[in-house]
């Protein structure tokens, strides 16, 4: 029993980590931009696909480097072209053009791609379970979890330290002010932009290795993501990532018991912090 | 007794101190202004009255009930209206409109998914009274969007009127208008006091505005009270002065 | 409020969409549709107009209707199946349970604006799938709830066969339908429409003139809500099944596209933006396997393209 605890709790935080990488991504455009992106399932599906096509080139390390960097080029074509103009109008007008993106972004894998499940090879050093007692701990998902925690604390420092990250969170803030002190907020945007993108690429790539490969791999983290972002409050980073861990645990001990439930709890748990709390875990008043 | 008392208000942002411990009554029947250099804090001891904001610490009395915790709309059932520094109104919809939704909330219609022809045309009635009286009637199913700021402004005044309040407060009404318009709303305020009774607190920068209708005045200074009296008093007082003047230099 | 000459127009509108449902029966075969594609498009303006009540009419950003609209289908359904061979029952419970459940998500999310309040209902939206989705032996999960139909409606002296004739379950539903929009156009007219439109035109101004707006916006949501559960348990007679993907999130961005596509400010522009859409689907999903990708492309160039919809720029030119 306490072997299936335990496996269902590092399993929820496993996955809760990618519900973090994800929805950190979206919480940084839409602190910055206003946008709610749809389209990031999209996105982490074409880093898991990039990386499934990569591969055979590249291995599975140069993939991993590679294709998410590929993701955010891609990402910042896609603002460029089409989300920038949405930038101050109506979020309703985002939600809808990502919305429509998302749609693309799935079906355009699944056209290239196909419909099955693709296998998606890891190195064999990781896929190994490190001990006998506890199999559960493959190398690959200790990986994961180190590389998810690097990712964040890099994406943390980044936004601490850099010039670059320092703007973006001032213009989180204040963007009005921010322009005024010369800053171009269109490629602040762009920039910010791609970054969230970035991370959605990153979190495809582990996802494929953790999931295997389907077109609807975006979609069904998506709203998760969704749940984290509200849970840890809107506008607040560290409070995404708490959510999107908390979540996933969440699920992952409900799944012991009640397994059919492991879906629906997560969002019982944003009615209740929506009830006690509804500007989220770690939101601020006055904002959103 | 007073109508409205203010007591001891204070109103903190973070380590930031809007309005510091500042103290108010307004008699039935008067006309009070609220003035001081910029960022005196009025419109924050404005938002206080009005339930815009909820003070840090003391009181307000309004018709001898603790208002201090109610929410704007029931500030509003009690009888505090109010109009805003930057001109509230329903810009897309008509005059008419605008002037019909406060009369229907006032006269307690606003859930009502009906209303009978009787009803009706009392709303009508006193929707066009308030027209005249905003010097309005030749605009009246115009879009509120199209008219001038003169008109929008007086539109704002007439809206707030129409829900009958016993106090009625118009945070700098006349802010951004030419002469022409600054003296027919000033002529709009006279007359609502004068011959309407009612009982006004405003903010206003024009001195002139405020010393043609003021009954007594109250200065704010940096969040702080600094002085209260009547026009004269106040022209006379040295330490509002310093206030002023230590501003412009 | 009296109308004027100004409103013409509106009523030469108002004739030309009645007369064009009332006669559709007997045309739209004649241009290449069917009976059932005629359904259809009244069952998804439904939807879109009492979306529409509270997204244009009160301008509250409601990204999550399909939840309800699915708990009308699954109402309906499950009551037919397992509890009362009735089409009456089963739309009953359908629509009682879209409003138990509008209600009392709506008191965790009204205070919520903007954004925030999407982003909350999409969420919320997605418990009621996975409900679905996973309570398979009720609802039939992925598979849906099949194996039952609507019934015939007797009323003692006359008995509507709803059933085999597909001519009469369309004028069963245009009668819910007109019920229905008679009803919401009715409430944008009275007082309690203005204060909601006051609401949309701005809520600062509209909570200082002393309208509870919560209260306002809670009261909106329900009444839209119910109507879109009204249009839910009509989809299910429709179709004689309850499909898992009506309460999917994309379902309800479907809803909006419509409204959007149609015209938010028009009281009959989601009707337009439902039948284009829904004749679209039919037609494109005949054609091609990636349809997705034409609804996606289809999202895109209405936002980019057609942002006030189609009577929003007739609107326009007619009056500059």
């Amino acid at each position: 029993m306490t072997q299936l605890i335990l496996y269902n709790v590092f399993n929820g935080l496993i996955v809760g980590a990618f519900y973090a990488l994800m929805a950190l991504g979206l919480s940084l455009i839409l602190n910055l931009s206003g946008v709610i992106n749809f389209a990031h399932g999209g996105f982490l599906a074409v880093g898991a696909y990039l990386a499934f096509a990569l591969i055979p080139y590249l291995g599975f390390w140069g993939a991993l480097v590679i294709s998410p960097l590929l993701t955010a080029l891609f990402g910042l074509v896609i603002e460029r072209l089409l989300i920038r103009r949405l930038y101050g109008r109506d979020p309703l007008y985002s939600l809808l053009l990502t919305f429509g993106l998302a749609f693309m972004l799935e079906d355009g894998t699944r056209f290239i791609w196909g419909p099955q499940t693709l296998p998606f090879s890891i190195p064999d050093s990781l896929s190994s379970p490190l001990s006998s007692s506890f199999f559960f701990l493959t190398g690959y998902r200790l990986f994961m979890v180190l590389l998810v925690t690097a990712a964040v604390i890099a994406l943390f420092l980044i936004l601490s330290y850099t010039r670059l990250g320092v703007r973006i969170r001032a213009g989180t803030l204040d963007l009005e002010t921010v322009s005024v002190l010369g800053v171009n907020v269109r490629i602040l945007r762009s920039l910010n932009f791609g970054l969230g993108i970035y991370l959605a690429g990153l979190a495809g790539v582990l996802a494929a290795g953790m999931l295997g490969l389907q077109p609807t791999i975006g979609s069904d983290l998506i709203m998760p993501s969704f749940v984290a972002i509200i849970i840890g409050g809107l506008g607040s980073l560290p409070g995404t990532l708490v959510g999107g861990l908390l979540i996933g645990v969440a699920s992952g001990v409900v799944t012991v018991w009640f397994p059919s439930a492991s879906e629906a709890m997560i969002y019982v748990m944003m009615g209740l912090v929506l009830l006690v709390r509804p500007r989220g875990l770690f939101g601020e008043e006055g904002r959103f | 007794m007073s109508l409205l008392q203010v007591e001891h208000v204070s109103k903190h942002f973070g380590s930031l101190i809007a309005v510091n411990d500042v103290s108010m009554t307004v008699e039935a029947g008067q006309l009070r202004a609220v003035i001081g250099p910029n960022g005196a804090g009025k419109t924050t001891f404005f938002n206080l009255i009005s339930g815009f904001l909820r003070p840090s610490s003391g009181r307000i009395i309004f018709d001898g009930e603790d208002v201090t915790a109610l929410l704007p709309a029931r500030r509003v059932w009690r009888g505090i209206a109010r109009t805003f520094q930057v001109t509230e109104v329903f810009p897309e919809l008509s005059v008419r409109q605008n002037l019909r939704i406060p009369v229907e909330v006032a006269s307690g219609y606003r859930l009502r998914p009906w209303l009978s022809r009787s009803a009706d045309a009392k709303v009508a009635a006193h929707v066009a009274e308030l027209l005249e009286m905003g010097g309005l009637a030749d605009k009246a199913d115009r879009l509120v969007g199209e008219l001038s700021h003169g008109d929008q402004r007086a539109t704002e005044i007439v809206m707030a009127l129409a829900l009958n309040p016993r106090l009625l407060l118009l945070d700098e009404p006349t802010a951004g208008m030419g002469d022409q318009e600054t003296y027919a709303i000033t002529q709009l305020i006279r007359r609502l006091h004068k011959d309407g009774k009612l009982t006004i607190v405003l903010i206003e920068h024009d001195m002139r505005v405020v010393f043609h209708l003021a009954d007594r005045i109250t200065v704010l200074d940096q969040g702080s009270f600094l002085a209260e009296g009547t026009p004269q008093e106040i022209a006379a007082n040295e330490a509002v002065q310093t206030a002023y003047l230590g501003q412009a230099a | 409020m009296k109308d004027g000459p100004q409103d013409y127009p509106k009523y030469v509108g108002a004739a030309v969409i009645w007369l064009a449902l009332l006669s559709m029966p007997f045309w739209i075969n004649r241009v290449g549709g069917y009976t059932q594609l005629g359904t259809e498009v009244l069952v998804m303006a439904l939807a879109a107009t009492a979306l529409n009540f509270l997204l244009g009419f009160t301008g509250v950003l409601s990204f999550g209707h399909a939840a309800y609209f699915g708990l009308g289908v699954y109402g309906a359904g499950l009551t037919i199946k397992y509890l009362l061979p009735s089409t009456l029952a089963g739309m009953a419970v359908g629509v009682l349970t879209a409003v138990v459940a509008a209600a009392i998500i709506g008191l965790l999310i009204v205070h919520l604006r903007g954004i925030y309040f999407a982003m909350v209902t999409i969420a919320f939206g997605q418990v009621f799938y996975f409900i679905a989705f996973r309570w398979n032996n009720v609802t039939g999960g992925d598979d849906g709830l099949s194996n039952w139909s609507r019934q015939p409606i007797d009323f003692g002296f006359a008995r509507l066969d709803i059933l085999h004739s597909p001519v009469t379950f369309y004028y069963f539903v245009l009668f819910f339908f007109a019920v229905a929009v008679a009803i919401m156009a009715a409430l944008l007219r009275s007082p309690f429409g203005r204060t909601l439109l006051a609401i949309r035109e701005n809520e600062r101004r509209t909570r200082f003139l002393g309208v509870p707006v919560d209260r306002h916006i809670w009261l909106s949501w329900l009444i839209s809500c119910t109507f879109v559960g009204l249009a839910g348990t009509l989809y299910a007679l429709l179709n004689n099944f309850a499909d898992p993907h009506t309460l999917y999130w994309e379902q309800s961005g479907v809803f909006v596209i419509m409204a959007v596509l149609g015209g938010m400010r028009s009281f009959w522009g989601p009707l337009i933006g439902a039948a284009i859409y829904v004749v679209l689907q039919d037609y494109v999903s005949t054609m091609t396997q990636n349809w997705m990708s034409f609804i996606g492309l289809f999202f895109v160039l209405v936002v980019l393209f057609f942002p006030r919809g189609v009577l929003g720029i007739i609107r326009r030119k007619v009056v500059p």
